[in-house]
């Protein structure tokens, strides 16, 4: 089973962490460091620099991005910030700003 | 029950997925720093430091700690908790738990093995037999019939 599911309408401030997949719907301001995917869905409001193995964006995210294997901006999502990747995908309709560093 | 006019064009569904108001988990390796509120119910599998303030249930599982406030419409501590519970309806401990703070409900029960240290506050009817308290007569006697109802 997944092992954090933060739910739409719920509010974190603060740092999290977490060495398991962390699934966001809700709205996060601070910090997320994550040792395994991270999938931010669609409605969700992120606002904290995010560290994980991966990254997939669907809904928001303003602040500073670095994962260790890739980030993947799909369809309707946003991220504003800079982005540390080897792979970074942004699919059509997806929007970013932002430098990316893909560590050549 | 339709009323015969331009059809209510019925809102599209917006909810998706997990991220529906419903449940949120954190998980047994996450640690959050800082404070949890909203809407929904919350399982709490790892450590959390600061407040939580949700609308619906809060689950602290057993292994999982919580130090800071809490605030949810039914509580139930299975692991650790340092603060104070604040439920609108029950606030259940389990033989697993450790609790150090202040327990408020609608109704509070400890199950045998708990451990707990701190105050309960909780909202009962005196049962009729000790209600009407065996004041000694003389002493006021404006305190006669107790607490009203």
């Amino acid at each position: 089973m997944a092992g954090t599911i933060i739910g739409h309408g719920i509010t974190i401030e603060g740092e999290i962490t977490s060495d398991d997949e962390v699934v966001v719907a809700g709205t996060v301001r601070g910090k997320l460091i994550v040792e395994g995917p991270v999938t931010i869905e669609a409605g969700a409001v992120i606002e904290a620099d995010v560290g994980a193995a991966s990254l997939s964006v669907a809904g928001h995210v303003t602040g500073n991005v670095a994962a260790s294997d890739r980030v993947d901006i799909l369809a309707g999502g946003r991220l504003v910030g800079d982005v540390k990747a080897s792979r970074l995908t942004i699919a059509d309709g997806a929007s970013f700003k932002g430098n990316v560093d893909m560590d050549v | 029950m339709l009323r015969g006019s331009a059809a209510a064009r019925s809102t599209p569904s917006v909810t998706s997925g997990p991220g529906e108001a419903g449940e949120s988990t954190l998980g047994r390796g996450a640690r959050v720093r800082g404070r949890i509120s909203g809407d929904g119910d919350l399982r709490v599998e790892g450590h959390v430091e600061g407040d939580v303030r949700v609308s619906g249930q809060l689950a602290l599982e057993e292994g999982a700690s919580i130090a800071g406030d809490v605030e949810a419409s039914a509580v139930v501590i299975s692991g650790s908790l340092t603060g104070d519970v604040v439920s609108r309806g029950a606030v259940t401990v389990r033989a697993t738990a450790n609790v150090n703070g202040d327990l408020g409900g609608a109704e509070v029960s400890l199950e045998e093995g708990a451990s707990f240290h701190g105050r309960i506050e909780a909202e009962f009817d005196m049962p009729v037999e000790l209600s009407t308290a065996p004041a000694p007569e003389p002493v006021r006697p404006e305190t006669r019939g107790g607490r009203g109802r």
